[in-house]
C-alpha cells in the first residue's frame, strides 16, 4: 500500500492541473461539514451537494507551469479554514489547526420566535460571543515523512486561511540537534507551500499551551499511579502558580504565574535525550519508540542495585525504603562481571528509563517545594503518555513528598508546543474560550496520541466505511490516494479491524494493569498486554461552540457532578458496557430502518456497529483513554458515533408513528403518572426494547398506567402538589418551568429539547410539529403553545400581542444544546441559558421559588442530575428501567417510579 | 581498585605487638575499613616513604582509662571481592583486640591480655547480607551500627578533630577550609557511595535524611563498565579526566542557538572530577548520540566517561542544591569535600566503640605533605593520628 500511496501521491495528482486547470471541478469532500479539501483527481469523486464546497473561482496556478507540482491558488475561500501551527521535532511533526463551523441554520422560525421572547437577537448573540464556532484538531506526522505532511497542508489548504501574510507560525526545539530543524524545513515549506514559517519562542508556545489546555479543558490534567489514570479538575481560580516540566531532550522546569507569565526556574541535563542517546548506545536501539517499546518488557532488578542486594533482602525500613527501592542505578553492572551483550537490552531500556524519569520527578518536587508552588505538571515528548514514565514520576513525588504531592499529565501533552505556536496567532480568538464551550468529539479518524502517527480525521464517509469493512476496500477507493495513507496509520481502528476483535460482551478486566511501583517492583504483567501504545490517550478534536452557557439554575456550578453512577468502579463499567454491547445490533436495526433499509444504510450500518463496538473495546482497555469516562459521555459518544455515519436520526421512523398514537394529558397526577409511564418508551433500555417487541408502547404505557399505583418508589408527589397551589397555603405561580422533555411518544408537555438527536428524544425541532399536533386535541395545549409562539397561525401576532393573547401560560421551546440521552448543565445552549437567566435577576430579590425546573426520563433525571442542586425548585420524574440503577439508587425495582420534588432552598 | 594500596602494606612487627580496633562499612561496591594500630611501623606507601615519624605509643592518663597514641588507617576492598578483605583482616588479625606489650606499666587490673574480639562493629548494607561470612570465616560477629548516624559521627569528628579535612575545589585548586566548631552545624552531608544520600545534620547524634538519588558512583561505574568496558572505577575516573564530554552531550548552544535560557545561578555543585564547570552548560547529557549515526564504539571511552561523569555529579549537586534551604543565604553555599570522604561510614562505627576522645590538638594526618593536589590524589587515605582510650575487654 505503500506504493500505492507513492503511485497516486498528492503530488502525482496535482500533475494533471497542469492540463486542465480550466477544468478543476474538484469539490470539497467532507463529512458533517468537517472540511476536507481534496485537490483535484479525476472524475469518480465522491460527492455531496449538501456538503461545503471550495470556491474555486480564481483559482490559478502559482508558480511555473513547468512544475512538477504547482501550487494552486484558491484566493476566494469561505473562512472555514483557519490557523495552522506546527511542532517540529526530531522525530513528530505534530499540527495543530482550526476549521471554523458555523452552528447549522436549523429551525429558523422557532429559533427567532424564541430568541425575541427571551430578548436574544443573533445580532446579540454575536457580540455576547465574540469567539468563533469551529473545531480545533490535532494532527501527527513522523518529521522523517515531512512530504505527507505538505501533502495534507496542501491538500487542506491550510496554509492559506485567511492568513494573507502566509506565514505558519512553529514550535520547535530541535534547532541544531534534527540539523536545522525548524530552519531546515523553511526551505521546503517555501518551496513547496509558498510559505514561510515563523518559529516561536519555545517556552512562550509551552506556556501558552499549557494554559490553554488548564483553563479550556475540564478533565485534561490527571495523575497517574500504578497504571491507574484519575482526572483531576483543576480551579481555574486556582491554577496559578504551578511548575510545568517539560521533557525534551533537556528538562526545563517553568514557573507559571499566569498568561504570559513565566520564569524557567529549574532543569536538568538527564532528559530524553540521555535516555535517547545512552539508550541507543546501550541497545542499538533505532529509535525513541522502539527503546520505549523494549522497557515494556525489562526488569530492571538485572541491573540496578536495589536496596534488597545490599541488605542481603531486608528492607531498609528505618529511611521507608523497601526491598525494591533503587538504591544504585546500574548499580549492578559493577559487580558482575558481564560484558554489555550479557545484558538484555529490555532490562537496561527499563532500568534507564526509572532513572531518569525518577530523576526527574525528584528534581521537579525538590523545585516546587523550593518555590511553595503546589502543582507540578509534566509534558514533553519523553513522556508520550508511558505508562512506566508516569508512574515513575508520581512515584518519586509522592515518595520525596510523603505523598503531600502529586505529579500531573496533560491528555494533550503531545501536543503543547503545536497549540502553543497555535496561541501565539493574533486573531486565533480562543483567549477567551471556557470550559464549558468545548466539548470534544472522537471521530474515528482523530489521532490517537501513541508513538503510532497518524493522518487527519477521516474525511469522507463512504470511505470511512469502507474502510472500517477491511483494509481491502481501502485500495478500491477512488477519490485519489491521500487518505488511505492516513487511514492505514489509523493504527487502534487498524489493529481492531485487522485482528477481526468482535465485540460481543466486553470480558471483564484483567486485574488492575500496575505497572508495578509502590518500590520499583518488576512489572506484575509484562509483554503485549503492557504495549506502549496502549497506555496512550486518544485526543479528539475540540469542538468549539461558543454559545454554550453553564445553566443558571444550578446551585452551585462548581461542585455539580452531573454523574450518579461513577464507572470508576470496574464492576459498574463493566456492566455498562455489556448493556452496550448487546443493545448494539437493535440500534443498528433501527438505524438502518431510520434510513430506508437500503443496501448504502446497511453499509453504513455495520460500519457505525464496528466502529462503535472498537470505541467500546478502547475503552474498556483504557477507560481514560478519551477522558474521564461517564455514562453521559458513553451515551454520548453512541450517538455521535451515529452522526459521524451519517445517522442523523435513528429513530425517526419509530418516533413519529408513536407520537401519532398518543396525545395529551393535562391533569396534575395524570401528567405527572403519563410522564412516568410515558417513560417506558425508551430505546435505551435493553428491558424495554424487549416489552416493546411483544407489544406495541401504548398497550404497555395503559397498562403500566393501571399498575402505576402511588406510592411510587420516590414519591414526593403530595409536597409538589401543595407547592402547585394545591394544597391550603398560597403559593405564588412559578414564574416560568423549565421542563426537559426526554423519550418522544407519549408525554408531550414540552419546553427544552435536544439539539440533536439521541436515541429516541425528542428533539427541538421535531417539537413544534409535535405540539401543534397535540394541540388539535387539547385547548389549554393550543392556547399555550399560540401564546408561546410554537403555532403557525399564532406567528403573525406574537411581536405585536404576545402577553395578551389569552391567559394561556405560554409554552415555548427551546434546544439545550445536547445531543445525547444524558445532560451535562454546565454545557447548554445559550438559548437554554437565556431563558434561565431572568432567573438571575430574580435571584437577587430571593423569590426563586417561582421558578421550576422539571427534569424527565432515566438519562437526564437519574443517569445524570439525579443528584443536582437547583437554585429554583426541581421536579425529577423518570421510570427506572433498570434492575441494577433501581437497586443502586433507589433501593427498589425495575419499572419503578421517580417523582424527586425539591424546593428551592 | 581502591583498595590498591593495600598491596603495598609491610608489617614489620608482629600483629601480636599492636593493639588494633576494627571497624567496617561494607556498602554495596566497596568495602572500606578502619583500624586503629599503635604499631609504630606504619603502612608504607610508595608515596609515604618519609612519612614515617618517631611516634612512641606514649600514655597519657585519663579520668576513664588509659589514652593510647595510635593512628587510624583507612583501606578500600570491592564488595565483590569480600574474601580479600577477611583475608587481609586475618592476616593482620585485625580481629583480634588486644593490648599487650604496650609499654604500660603493668598493673593488676591494667593487664590487658590478648582478646579475642567477637564483635566487630560493622555498618552499611553488607553488614547484614554477610554477617554469616564472617562469623563462619572469622569466627567473629558482626555489631552492626545504623548506617547514618555512622556517617554523621565519622563526618563530625573529622570536621571537628582533623584540621584541613574539609577543602573547597574551585578551578582545579584545592582551598583548605577552617571550619569553625561553634559554627559547623547545620550542614548539609552528601554521601555518594552506589546511591546517593543527603542528611542534614544538626549537631552530634542529630540528623536526618533530606534527600537521596539511585543516581551515584554505582551508576557511573556500572554504566561506565557497560559503556568503556573499562576494568575498574579508578580507571574510569581517570579516563574521564582525558575526555571530552562536548562530542556526546549536547550543550545548550546545541539547543538554543547560544541564547543562554538558563537564568538560575547554581548554588551548590558536587563535582567529582572537582573540574568546578557550570552544570548550565549541558542542556541534555548524552543527547548527541541522539541525533548521530555513531555506535558506541565510535565514540572515544573517555569521552563517554567524562559525559556519564558530569551527568552523575552534575545532578547529585542539583538535587543537593535543594536541601539547602536551611541555608540562610544560598548564594553563599559552597561545595566541600572531605579528605576522608569515602570513609565516614567506617570511621562512624569505628567512633561507635567510644574510644577515641576528640582531642582536636592530639590529631593530626600522617604523612601530611605537600602533595598534587590534583591527579592521583582523589582518595587521599590520609592516616590520622589520634589518642585512644585503652579501656574495653579488661574492665568487663
Amino acid at each position: 500500500m505503500d506504493g500505492l500511496r507513492k503511485d497516486q501521491s498528492l503530488v502525482g495528482a496535482t500533475d494533471n492541473i497542469n492540463e486542465e486547470t480550466n477544468n478543476i471541478t474538484q469539490k470539497v469532500i467532507s463529512e458533517g461539514g468537517e472540511e476536507t479539501m481534496v485537490p483535484p483527481v479525476g472524475n469518480s469523486i465522491h460527492r455531496s451537494s449538501s456538503r461545503p464546497q471550495l470556491d474555486l473561482s480564481g483559482a490559478a496556478i502559482q508558480g511555473n507551469f513547468e512544475e512538477r507540482d504547482p501550487t494552486i491558488l484558491l484566493p476566494n475561500q469561505s473562512d472555514d479554514i483557519s490557523h495552522l501551527a506546527l511542532d517540529i521535532g526530531g522525530s513528530l511533526i505534530k499540527l495543530v489547526y482550526f476549521s471554523r463551523h458555523e452552528d447549522r441554520v436549523v429551525n429558523d422560525k422557532r429559533k427567532k420566535s424564541a430568541k425575541e421572547r427571551f430578548g436574544v437577537s443573533n445580532g446579540n448573540i454575536r457580540r455576547t460571543f465574540p469567539i468563533l464556532g469551529g473545531r480545533l484538531h490535532f494532527v501527527k506526522f513522523e518529521t522523517a515523512k515531512i512530504n505527507e505532511c505538505l501533502e495534507f497542508i496542501h491538500s487542506k489548504q491550510l496554509h492559506r486561511g485567511d492568513n494573507d501574510n502566509a506565514v505558519i507560525k512553529v514550535y520547535t526545539m530541535f534547532e541544531k540537534a534534527t540539523g536545522g530543524g525548524a530552519y531546515k524545513f523553511a526551505d521546503l515549506f517555501k518551496e513547496k507551500l509558498g510559505v514561510s514559517i515563523e518559529k516561536e519562542d519555545e517556552m512562550d508556545c509551552l506556556v501558552a499551551g499549557a494554559n490553554f489546555l488548564l483553563k479550556a479543558i475540564r478533565h485534561e490534567a490527571f495523575t497517574h499511579k500504578e497504571g491507574h489514570k484519575e482526572f483531576v479538575q483543576i480551579d481555574h481560580n486556582d491554577l496559578y502558580p504551578y511548575l510545568l516540566v517539560n521533557i525534551g531532550s533537556g528538562v526545563s522546569m517553568i514557573k507559571v504565574d499566569g498568561d504570559g507569565k513565566f520564569q524557567r526556574v529549574s532543569g536538568t541535563n538527564v532528559g530524553g535525550g540521555t535516555y535517547w542517546g545512552l539508550g541507543r548506545l546501550l541497545t542499538k536501539c533505532k529509535s525513541f519508540d522502539e527503546l520505549l517499546e523494549l522497557s515494556q518488557r525489562g526488569d530492571n532488578s538485572s541491573i540496578d542495585m536495589l536496596v534488597g542486594d545490599i541488605y542481603g533482602g531486608l528492607d531498609y525500613s528505618k529511611i521507608g525504603l523497601s526491598a525494591s527501592t533503587i538504591a544504585s542505578s546500574f548499580g549492578k553492572a559493577i559487580s558482575e562481571n558481564k560484558e554489555i551483550e550479557d545484558y538484555r537490552p529490555e532490562d537496561i531500556s527499563l532500568s534507564l528509563l526509572r532513572m531518569i524519569s525518577y530523576n526527574i520527578g525528584q528534581i521537579s518536587y525538590l523545585t516546587a517545594l523550593q518555590l511553595g508552588i503546589k502543582r507540578i505538571f509534566f509534558g514533553g515528548f519523553f513522556i508520550r503518555g508511558h505508562a512506566y514514565t508516569m508512574d515513575t514520576i508520581s512515584f518519586a513525588i509522592q515518595f520525596w513528598s510523603k505523598g503531600g504531592a502529586q505529579a500531573m499529565f496533560l491528555r494533550h501533552e503531545g501536543f503543547l508546543g503545536a497549540l502553543g505556536a497555535f496561541m501565539s496567532y493574533e486573531k486565533h480568538g480562543l483567549d477567551d474560550l471556557m470550559v464549558h464551550q468545548l466539548v470534544e468529539r472522537f471521530p474515528m479518524g482523530a489521532p490517537y496520541t501513541g508513538g503510532k502517527i497518524h493522518g487527519p480525521p477521516l474525511g469522507d464517509l463512504n470511505e470511512k466505511a469502507r474502510w472500517i469493512q477491511g483494509p481491502d476496500l481501502v485500495c478500491s477507493n477512488q477519490k485519489g490516494t491521500y487518505f488511505i495513507c492516513n487511514l492505514l496509520q489509523i493504527s487502534w481502528m487498524e489493529k481492531f479491524v485487522r485482528k477481526g476483535i468482535k465485540i460481543t460482551a466486553p470480558v471483564p478486566t484483567a486485574s488492575p494493569r500496575t505497572t508495578g511501583l509502590g518500590g520499583f517492583e518488576a512489572p506484575s504483567s509484562k509483554g503485549d498486554t503492557l504495549r506502549c501504545d496502549e497506555s496512550n490517550l486518544n485526543v479528539g478534536v475540540l469542538h468549539l461552540v461558543p454559545s454554550l452557557e453553564v445553566f443558571p439554575l444550578l446551585a452551585d456550578p462548581k461542585t455539580y457532578e452531573p454523574n450518579t453512577i461513577d464507572l470508576a468502579d470496574p464492576n459498574e463499567l463493566e456492566y455498562w458496557f455489556t448493556v452496550l454491547s448487546e443493545h448494539l445490533p437493535d440500534l443498528v436495526d433501527k438505524a438502518v430502518a431510520s434510513e430506508g433499509g437500503t443496501d448504502d444504510a446497511r453499509r453504513r450500518g455495520d460500519a457505525f456497529a464496528r466502529a462503535f463496538s472498537a470505541h467500546l473495546a478502547r475503552l474498556m482497555e483504557e477507560p481514560a483513554a478519551y477522558g474521564k469516562l461517564s455514562l453521559a459521555n458513553l451515551l454520548e459518544l453512541r450517538e455521535e458515533c451515529l452522526r459521524e455515519f451519517n445517522f442523523f436520526d435513528a429513530y425517526s421512523t419509530i418516533k413519529h408513528r408513536e407520537n401519532e398514537a398518543s396525545l395529551a394529558e393535562t391533569r396534575l397526577l395524570t401528567l405527572i403518572e403519563g410522564v412516568l409511564a410515558a417513560n417506558i418508551f425508551d430505546w435505551g433500555s435493553r428491558a424495554c426494547v424487549d416489552l416493546y417487541h411483544k407489544g406495541t408502547i401504548i398497550e404497555i404505557y395503559r397498562m403500566s398506567r393501571k399498575k402505576m399505583q402511588r406510592p411510587w418508589r420516590v414519591d414526593d408527589f403530595d409536597a409538589f402538589k401543595e407547592r402547585m397551589g394545591f394544597g391550603d397555603k398560597k403559593h405564588q405561580r412559578h414564574k416560568r418551568a423549565l421542563l426537559f422533555v426526554d423519550n418522544s411518544g407519549a408525554d408531550v408537555v414540552v419546553l427544552v429539547a435536544n439539539s440533536l438527536p439521541a436515541l429516541n428524544d425528542v428533539t427541538a425541532m421535531e417539537l413544534p410539529e409535535i405540539v401543534a399536533e397535540a394541540a388539535k386535541h387539547c385547548d389549554i395545549l393550543r392556547g399555550a403553545a399560540e401564546a408561546g409562539g410554537l403555532l403557525m397561525d399564532a406567528m403573525i401576532n406574537i411581536q405585536d400581542s404576545p402577553r395578551e393573547k389569552s391567559s394561556s401560560t405560554p409554552l415555548m421551546v427551546v434546544e439545550n444544546g445536547c445531543g445525547s440521552p444524558c445532560i451535562d448543565l454546565r454545557q447548554v445552549s445559550s438559548e437554554l441559558a437565556a431563558a434561565a437567566k431572568d432567573a438571575d435577576l430574580v435571584c437577587c430579590f430571593n423569590i426563586l421559588y417561582i421558578y421550576l425546573v422539571i427534569l424527565e426520563g432515566m438519562g437526564r433525571a437519574l443517569h445524570t442530575n439525579y443528584n443536582a442542586r437547583f437554585k429554583c425548585d426541581a421536579l425529577k420524574l423518570a421510570m427506572v428501567k433498570n434492575q441494577r440503577l433501581a437497586e443502586k439508587l433507589i433501593k427498589g425495582n425495575i419499572y419503578d417510579c421517580v417523582c424527586r420534588y425539591e424546593p428551592a432552598n | 581498585m581502591e583498595g590498591d594500596r593495600i598491596e603495598e602494606v609491610r608489617l614489620v612487627h608482629s600483629p601480636v605487638d599492636e593493639i588494633s580496633h576494627l571497624a567496617l562499612d561494607i556498602g554495596g561496591s566497596l568495602i572500606k575499613m578502619v583500624y586503629f594500630s599503635t604499631s609504630r611501623e606504619q603502612p608504607i606507601d610508595k608515596t609515604q616513604i618519609n612519612a614515617s615519624r618517631d611516634s612512641h605509643a606514649v600514655s597519657r592518663s585519663s579520668k576513664d582509662g588509659h589514652l593510647l597514641n595510635g593512628r587510624l588507617y583507612f583501606l578500600k576492598f570491592e564488595t565483590s571481592k569480600i574474601n580479600e578483605c577477611l583475608d587481609f583482616i586475618s592476616s593482620k588479625q585485625l580481629h583480634y583486640r588486644g593490648l599487650q606489650h604496650c609499654g604500660f606499666p603493668a598493673s593488676d587490673k591494667n593487664i590487658i591480655k590478648l582478646t579475642f574480639s567477637t564483635m566487630v562493629k560493622a555498618t552499611g548494607g553488607g553488614a547484614f547480607k554477610f554477617a554469616d561470612l564472617f562469623k563462619e570465616k572469622l569466627g567473629i560477629s558482626l555489631d552492626k551500627v545504623e548506617e547514618m548516624s555512622s556517617l554523621v559521627s565519622g563526618a563530625n569528628f573529622l570536621l571537628k578533630a582533623v584540621p584541613s579535612e574539609a577543602f573547597t575545589y574551585v578551578n582545579g585548586q584545592r582551598n583548605y577550609v577552617q571550619i569553625d566548631h561553634n559554627d559547623l552545624y547545620p550542614y548539609l552531608l552528601v554521601n555518594i557511595g552506589s546511591g546517593v544520600s543527603m542528611i542534614k545534620v544538626d549537631g552530634d547524634g542529630k540528623y536526618e535524611r533530606v534527600s537521596g538519588t539511585s543516581v551515584g558512583g554505582g551508576t557511573f561505574w556500572g554504566l561506565g563498565k557497560l559503556l568503556t568496558k573499562c576494568k575498574s572505577f579508578d580507571d574510569l575516573l581517570e579516563m574521564s579526566h582525558q575526555g571530552n564530554n562536548r562530542v556526546i552531550d549536547m550543550l545548550v548552544g546545541d539547543i538554543y542557538g547560544g541564547m543562554d535560557y538558563l537564568k538560575v545561578p547554581v548554588h551548590f555543585l558536587v563535582t567529582w572530577e572537582q573540574i568546578g564547570l557550570s552544570s548550565t552548560a549541558i542542556a541534555s547529557s548524552f543527547g548527541k548520540a541522539v541525533s548521530e549515526n555513531r555506535e558506541l564504539e565510535e565514540y572515544r571511552p573517555e569521552d563517554v566517561a567524562r559525559s556519564l561523569l558530569r551527568m552523575i555529579s552534575n545532578n547529585i549537586g542539583q538535587v543537593s542544591s535543594h536541601k539547602l534551604d536551611f541555608c540562610e543565604s544560598k548564594g553563599e553555599a559552597k561545595a566541600m569535600f572531605l579528605r576522608h570522604e569515602g570513609f565516614l561510614g567506617a570511621l562512624g562505627a569505628f567512633m561507635n566503640y567510644q574510644l577515641v576522645e576528640e582531642f582536636p590538638d592530639t590529631i593530626h594526618l600522617a604523612g601530611e605533605k605537600n602533595r598534587n593536589p590534583l591527579v592521583g590524589d582523589l582518595n587521599d587515605n590520609g592516616v590520622i593520628e589520634c589518642c585512644v582510650q585503652a579501656r574495653p575487654a579488661v574492665e568487663d
